[in-house]
């Protein structure tokens, strides 16, 4: 690799990290709006006009806050969790195909890239939650390693649909394949289950019990402030990003737009974009409506339920494949 | 806007033909056909496209209602001395226990009114002060904006309170806030005894 070749390359993962910082800052204040405005409420309106500043406000508050930590910490782990999830998060962008040509790595095995690295997230939760040593992170934590390892399942199945109409774990041939008709069609049950486990995997409401305020105080992050807690909630976001990412990759047609009248001039990363924010917009919309699920129900919906569906959608797709 | 969705089911009939639990096949298409979070989820959204009730406060101020009761004052009589003659009935009545009253013998044995105080920090707002008065001599006002940083800013003192009454009962609005609702017992010494408040049908 030529040194302009690498400057590019390093330029390139600037902007993309930038962005995604910028989306996180600005998801934050989105979720605040639409929540509040499904509410009844007008939501952030004093910073800025309509509050459009707040997410600087906060972001600078973050940066200057103490840093405290328990003494009763394991000072390491304590430090090296929050990296760990913001890393898994912004990493995993690398494969995203924002475009046909625009994506940081083409590799072929993308798919299990971003399904390992998801989990790989799930580790600065476990770990942040275990070395706080405090009993609401433990509780916090604990409760994040049962559901993520119940519905990493539920996801890696419901992708196995999409990898056996595609051929391939590459997400650019993956979308490709969806040039004439995306596979939200041929495979709606596994866009269900693939929803729902995302919103388990990015312990989002209905689903956010390793974070439930109402029990455990703020669940795995309890004990962290200041900057580190924000790489927990750029961990978050970015993560509910790739989630969607991932999702319009696979079942939406990706960068794909209606091929007619002024949509054809629309450029792709347009509408890979609206269709990410259609998808973060719905989790928001999740958020807004459901109360948390009791851990009981959860395992219960995602062994019993969202499992057994996932396997018949692997056979359905399988036999029809086959014929 | 809220009342056709959240409607209680009438308990009597919804009671008697409560429906069993479905188990094993029902169950599971009870689950996945997600009736339920449809509904909910167009709740929300129709909320969504409805106008909030939010008032933004310090830009957008809500008039307070007829007969608010807020910050108190003392009525400055005729000539423009407290009208409060020291009988003490409001600090008795006061259920809080926020007024404090101190006055001593005068040359000819009359009261002297030295201090009349009111923490409103404790105040409850009830206004029992007001109907207590025989003479009308504590009135309160409909001004409820006051904040301040330290203890002191809210403890009113007698030439407090009686600011405050040119303050707020100086205009003609205030004025009429005082006959509409706190009229002074006083003028109405010569006539029927009524209530200091009128309240009903007065105030259209």
């Amino acid at each position: 690799m030529t040194l302009v070749e690498s400057a590019t390359l390093v330029g390139i993962i600037v902007a993309v990290i930038t962005v995604t910082m910028l989306h996180v800052a600005y998801a934050v204040y989105f979720e605040r709006k639409v929540v509040a405005h499904m509410q009844a409420r007008l939501g952030p309106m004093r910073v800025g006009p309509h509050g459009l500043l707040q997410p600087i406000a906060d972001g600078v508050k973050l940066f200057f806050k103490e840093d405290l930590i328990p003494s009763t910490a394991d000072k390491s782990i304590y430090f090296i969790a929050p990296v760990i999830t913001a890393f898994a998060a912004l990493a995993s962008l690398a494969v995203v195909p924002f475009t046909d040509s625009f994506a940081i790595a083409h590799i072929n095995i993308g798919l299990l890239y971003i399904l390992a690295l998801s989990s790989l997230g799930a580790y600065g939760v476990i770990l942040g939650g275990w070395s706080s040593n405090s009993k609401y992170a433990f509780l916090g934590s604990l409760r994040s390693a049962a559901q993520v390892i119940s519905y990493e399942i539920a996801m890696g199945l419901s992708l196995i649909g999409v990898v056996l109409l595609a051929g391939s774990t590459d997400l650019a041939t993956i979308v490709r394949a969806q040039s004439e008709l995306p596979f939200i069609v041929p495979q709606f049950i596994g866009f269900f289950v693939f929803l729902m486990a995302a919103i388990a995997e990015t312990n989002r409401l209905p689903f956010d019990l390793p974070e439930a305020e109402t029990e455990l105080v703020a669940g795995y992050f309890t004990e962290y402030t200041g900057f580190r807690f924000s790489l927990f909630f750029v961990g978050e976001y970015a993560g509910m990003f790739v989630m969607s990412a991932l999702a319009t990759v696979c079942f939406l047609g990706g960068w794909h737009g209606p091929d007619f009248w002024i949509f054809a001039m629309v450029p792709p990363v347009v509408w890979f974009m609206l269709k990410v924010y259609a998808l973060i917009f719905f989790y928001f919309w999740i958020r807004a409506t459901l109360p948390r699920y009791r851990y009981d129900q959860l395992m219960g919906l995602g062994w019993k339920v969202f499992i057994p569906l996932a396997l018949v959608n692997v056979a359905i797709t399988g036999l029809l494949k086959a014929l | 806007m809220f009342d056709a969705n959240l409607k209680e089911p009438d308990p009597g009939a919804e009671g008697s033909r409560r429906r069993e639990e479905p188990t094993g096949l029902a169950k599971l298409l009870r689950l996945v056909s997600l009736g339920e979070i449809l509904r909910g989820l167009s709740l929300t959204m129709k909320h969504f496209f409805t106008p909030s009730v939010t008032r933004q406060y310090p830009t957008e101020k809500r008039e307070p209602f007829a007969g608010a009761r807020g910050l108190h004052a003392l009525v400055r009589d005729a000539t423009g001395e407290p009208a409060c003659v020291g009988c003490c009935l409001c600090a008795a009545m006061c259920p809080s226990e926020c007024i404090h009253i101190y006055t001593s013998d005068g040359e000819n044995h009359e009261k002297i009114l030295d201090r009349y105080e009111i923490d409103t920090l404790r105040c409850v707002f009830c206004g029992f002060c007001v109907e207590a008065c025989p003479y009308g001599a504590v009135v309160m006002s409909d001004h409820y904006e006051y904040s301040g940083y330290t203890r002191e800013e809210f403890y009113y003192t007698k030439d407090r309170l009686l600011d405050n009454w040119d303050r707020y009962f100086g205009g003609e609005k205030g004025q009429d806030y005082l006959d509409r609702f706190w009229r002074p017992r006083r003028e109405d010494i010569g006539e029927a005894r009524r209530s200091a408040m009128k309240v009903e049908g007065d105030d259209e």
